[in-house]
């Protein structure tokens, strides 16, 4: 056992994942590359022009060399409506392919038809974000081998690196032509932004786009070129487009959430950052897009235009767009209709690949561009550590996400978040799971006010004015959490074996925490 | 009221932050059963707050109480609680 920077016991060796010596935790920044970047085989394409498209899904799993014990990886860009990981799953079961290890961007709910194939040994792996019914059961020990969570770039960072080899990419492909060239722009499974897609078209051995909507060839504007695609498999849906894009996302009207969006506003106010040019991300919850309503009442009285809205991206921020408070969009994924409509057909929505949003190791991350981000976490403690991965009961039921990312990247990361969900506090003495540490933490913001990171020296100077006429109530961290124990009272501790479900990767790749399983 | 139906009372909600307390007649002593996601963590000052509340408002008849908890904070739980009690108290034996 040994004690990584975020002072988390971690085994020197895990079971399913390795030697943890040499890989542990850090600092935010302590790791650097060397060496040179990891590749994919080499191939050509046919000489005389032929089609990539080879039938279905059935016949590209066989064309594309998989065999037991290989790598294959998806993207999560169709979200909850996503027919093509069930479909590749079932077809690779039905071919005999089994000890699959899955590298997906994220699974959902109604990814969760894999159970019996993980049961029965056709998936014995998962490295990528569990949300809902796998991650309940990967928190029951259910999968044989420890899942590894990697944030948005870590992940593309872990395959540029050599850390993860793809043997075979399935990109759900909203519109693909015969020469394998992809967009998300368009189709009836239209998703937007195919940002999570690009590293591993550009990483993997075989590439097999599947696709619903077929198009003479050459498709334009394409976001993955046919250049590192292989195959193209045609089905009659790759998707429900009910779960794919969501409906228009609302800001919160919960006076307590607004009043924290509110506080949250006032101290990017009050930042250095706020001027013009300032360039945000705030997701798509409920209090962020608040946030991001009063912000854009500060702009218009202050005169001040933005330069970037970042990360994935909503209806909300393609208004602010069109009525000139932003210039430009850097989109990873469109949240809805409106989100993915814009990016077809506005130059200034760009889209970006996961590398280009996130990734630490490459020479132009946008998120090292970013001033604000506004975060939520389940949990942060009195050291600002956030958890965003596990729940109070100790279950995983969430990946990392941006988290990670933006918040090593902004110039000003905010935590905004109700004190308490129900009765369960959202500060404690101690997280159960560091995400992303309070050293890349700057401010706390609840409905008592702000709690901001002593490291930041500045930021109590900057928001002196606003403290000094009551328009942000300062609390100090001890203080909070003495608040959230008072009116919730003492937790009992989460009983805990030594057996580790999930890895916990920082955007380096060092390991920065392990969830163990609960016991029954 | 029929000759032989269960005597039970109740109070609260289900609303996010509060709980539904349901007091009935129990065979032997007092039973508590307590559902809902902050149970995990809160179990023993939960029972600890309600065998609190039912002491000090003197109950001593056999009951059972069952809690589907929301979220509620200890007060919540307690006023709950007692509001349940004093109706079931109220009714006919």
């Amino acid at each position: 056992m040994e004690i990584n920077a975020a002072k988390r016991k971690i085994p020197s060796l895990i079971d399913g994942y390795g030697e943890t010596s040499g890989k542990l935790f850090e600092g935010a920044f302590a790791r650097v590359p060397s060496g040179y970047r990891a590749g994919p085989k080499m191939r050509a394409a046919e000489p005389n022009g032929g089609s990539k498209v080879i039938g279905g899904i059935k016949e590209a799993v066989m064309a594309s060399g998989l065999k037991s014990g290989m790598t294959i990886s998806f993207h999560h860009h169709l979200r909850n409506g996503d027919f093509v990981v069930n479909e590749v799953i079932k077809t690779c079961a039905e071919l005999g392919i089994g000890d699959l290890t899955i590298f997906p961007t994220a699974l959902f709910d109604v990814h969760k038809t894999i159970i019996p194939y993980i049961r029965s040994g056709v998936v014995t792996k998962i490295m990528g974000s569990v949300n809902g019914a796998i991650g309940r059961l990967v928190s029951g020990g259910e999968l044989g081998t420890p899942v590894v969570l990697r944030s948005h770039g870590g992940r593309p960072r872990a395959v540029v690196s050599g850390d993860v080899h793809i043997d075979a990419a399935f990109i759900a492909a909203p519109t693909a032509d015969r020469g394998g060239n992809i967009s998300g722009r368009t189709g009836k499974s239209a998703c937007g932004s195919m940002g999570y897609a690009f590293t591993d078209a550009e990483y993997a051995d075989v590439v097999v786009a599947v696709t619903d909507n077929l198009r003479s060839f050459p498709i334009s504007p394409v976001s993955i070129p046919g250049i590192y695609v292989d195959l193209v498999a045609v089905t009659d849906s790759i998707g429900d487009p009910a779960g794919i894009v969501s409906g228009a996302t609302r800001v919160t009207r919960d006076p307590l959430r607004l009043l924290i969006a509110k506080y949250a506003s006032k101290l990017i106010e009050a930042s250095p950052y706020f001027m013009d040019g300032i360039s945000f991300q705030t997701g798509a919850g409920g209090i962020p897009l608040a946030v991001t309503a009063f912000m854009k009442e500060a702009m218009r009285r202050r005169n001040i235009t933005g330069s970037f809205g970042l990360g994935g991206i909503t209806g909300y921020f393609v208004d602010l767009m069109r009525e000139g408070l932003v210039r430009k969009l850097m989109d990873v994924q469109s949240f809805d209709l409106e989100a993915v409509n814009s990016i077809s057909s506005d130059s200034n929505h760009i889209e970006i690949s996961a590398d280009w949003y996130a990734n630490p190791w490459n020479c132009g991350v946008a998120v090292n561009m970013l001033d604000v981000v506004i975060l939520g976490a389940t949990e942060v403690d009195t050291d600002f550590n956030a958890n965003v991965n596990t729940e109070a009961d100790g279950t995983l039921l969430h990946g990392i996400g941006g988290h990670q990312d933006t918040a090593a990247g902004a110039k000003l990361t905010i935590i905004a978040q109700p004190l308490l969900r129900g009765r369960i506090p959202c500060v404690v003495e101690r997280v159960h799971t560091v995400t992303t540490p309070g050293e890349v933490i700057d401010a706390l913001v609840t409905e008592f006010g702000v709690t901001i990171n002593p490291r930041r020296k500045d930021l109590f100077d900057a928001a002196a004015d606003f403290a000094i006429s009551k328009q942000i109530p300062l609390v100090p961290m001890e203080e909070l959490a003495a608040r959230a124990r008072a009116m919730s009272g003492e937790m009992e501790p989460i009983h805990m074996t030594d057996r580790v479900v999930a890895v916990v990767e920082w955007r380096d790749g060092t390991v920065i925490d392990v969830v163990r399983q609960v016991e029954k | 009221m029929e000759a032989n139906a269960i005597k039970t009372a109740q109070a609260g909600t289900l609303e996010s932050m509060d709980c539904l307390v349901v007091v009935s007649e129990s065979d032997a002593g007092r039973a508590i059963e307590i559902s809902g996601g902050a149970a995990v963590r809160f179990k023993a000052s939960m029972e600890k707050e309600i065998n609190d509340t039912l002491d000090a408002l003197g109950a001593v008849e056999p009951i059972r109480i069952s809690v589907q908890d929301n979220g509620a904070l200890g007060v919540v739980l307690g006023a709950r609680v007692e509001a349940a009690y004093r109706r079931y108290a109220r009714l006919a034996p």
